[in-house]
């Protein structure tokens, strides 16, 4: 299963792999944006707060690969469009619960950057293009930085049981 | 690929309250991709829908929607496809809705073949209300009704809708994000009744090998198991799999599609209107002129 449909890394420009990584963030960003609302709907207020505040930082990725693109390639339509790719740095939907707690939150983004960095490193023997090289192992290496931040604040949180089955209910006969 | 339509364009401002980790959030997603795909703006579909968690797609989509009653999704479905055949006519429920409330319904929109999509979201439970056991409910299933386990054999919606003449069957599961995008999209483009069972499982209510981890542990593509889809039969004997395998991909397409209820209408109308068969009315005319 692949998380691009429609894209041969083989010939991909240096236009498309920019393209492809501010999708990719625009995507990370859209699905934190949909968790904190689904969230901050299940009473689960402060991982809301925090997937609202990763969707900032994802906003802010995208941003500035955005603004290198324009800065290379102006207002150049893009070949790539967003229903080409699928979870690459986003996280499953399956992977938000109501009650879940902030650390359980944090395992989550990581498991996201650890994904987007399998991507990258798994597109680069495809890419031929040395300039093309050069730029996915800057995006891979980014998500190592990532990831570190992340493990920063996972050590940083305290341990906390999963309580989200806490509120299930039992089967009971109504 | 560039089309004039984003995934984000079919996108409602209204926001879906389903529990957070279920599988409708990815139905939804691969639908928006999909009617990209497609291209067809949103004025020229309507998404018809019954009762149930999966029924509340109309409201997610900036297509014409109606949330209609339990289990008659299908009906009223048919209708708006014969009143407006030029609409893209997608019918999305659950499988309470479609194979209990609703099952009789089902064999005779596929006899007719109104050109419709009918998506079942199958979670083998009836979340909304807290979780009863449903058509499709595995035997030995604990719920509020079972709660010492189901002494019923479920339905087999694969199974029901081959035996009943569909000319396009397909199962999917947000497991497989691009896979069930793909196969939407095939059902919408297929001239005739379609259908797409998608394991959609219930995150509250669902029992833990139904969920997508164990979906992506677990499914098996049909394609890579050489399947054919134009092999009815092949399609039948891998259909009885269903609730033991999670095989995902076409089971069965028609090669060879029949004319659709809705064509068959508009020709009957044409020849109507060039005078080639008497209506009721003239009939009688002619017997009282003598």
């Amino acid at each position: 299963m692949t998380p691009v449909t429609g894209i041969d890394f083989a010939r991909i420009t240096l236009r498309d792999a920019l393209d492809l990584a501010v999708l990719i963030e625009e995507e990370a960003r859209d699905r934190y944006v949909e968790f904190a609302e689904q969230l901050a709907a299940h009473a689960t207020p402060e991982v809301a707060d925090f997937f609202a505040r990763m969707a900032r930082i994802e906003e802010r990725h995208r941003a500035e690969l955005l603004e290198r693109r324009n800065i290379l390639f102006g207002s150049a339509r893009s070949t790539l469009e967003r229903r080409q790719i699928f979870d690459v740095e986003a996280p499953g939907y399956e992977e938000a619960r109501a009650f879940m707690g902030v650390r359980q939150a944090l395992e989550t983004v990581l498991a996201a950057e650890v994904k987007a960095h399998a991507f990258f490193n798994e597109a680069l023997p495809r890419v031929k293009d040395p300039e093309l090289k050069a730029l996915f192992k800057e995006l891979r290496d980014e998500e190592v930085h990532h990831q570190d931040l992340v493990k920063s604040q996972l050590a940083r949180c305290p341990e906390k049981p999963d309580d989200s089955e806490a509120y299930a209910d039992d089967p009971v006969a109504q | 690929m560039n089309a004039l339509l984003a995934p984000n364009d079919y996108k409602s401002p209204l926001k879906p309250i389903w529990c957070p980790g279920c599988g409708d959030y990815g139905v939804v997603q691969a639908l928006y991709r999909a009617l990209s795909a497609v291209g067809r703006p949103p004025h020229e579909i309507a998404f018809i829908s019954g009762i149930g968690c999966s029924s509340r797609i109309p409201g997610y989509t900036t297509a014409y929607g109606f949330n209609t009653v339990h289990g008659r999704a299908l009906p009223i479905a048919q209708g708006v496809k014969l009143a407006n055949p030029d609409l893209l006519v997608i019918v999305a429920g659950g499988d309470g809705d479609g194979f209990s409330i609703g099952g009789g319904h089902v064999p005779h929109a596929i006899r007719r073949n109104v050109d419709l999509t009918y998506l079942v979201m199958d979670n083998q439970v009836y979340g909304l209300t807290k979780g009863q056991l449903s058509p499709t409910s595995p035997r030995g299933l604990r719920t509020v009704t079972s709660p010492m386990g189901s002494l019923e054999q479920p339905i087999n919606p694969l199974l029901t809708v081959l035996a009943s003449g569909a000319g396009f069957v397909a199962q999917a599961t947000p497991a497989d994000m691009p896979g069930m995008t793909a196969l939407i999209e095939e059902a919408i483009r297929y001239p005739g009744f379609s259908f797409v069972n998608i394991q959609s499982p219930c995150i509250t209510f669902g029992e833990e090998e139904q969920q997508l981890k164990a979906h992506k542990a677990r499914m098996k593509p049909l394609a890579s198991l050489g399947h054919d889809p134009a092999n009815q039969l092949a399609a039948l004997d891998l259909a009885r799999a269903y609730g033991t395998e999670i095989y995902t991909g076409v089971f069965y397409r028609n090669p060879s599609p029949p004319p659709t209820y809705d064509a068959l209408v508009r020709e009957r109308q044409a020849e109507l209107q060039r005078g080639e068969r008497r209506p009721r009315a003239r009939v009688l005319d002619a017997f009282l002129k003598g």
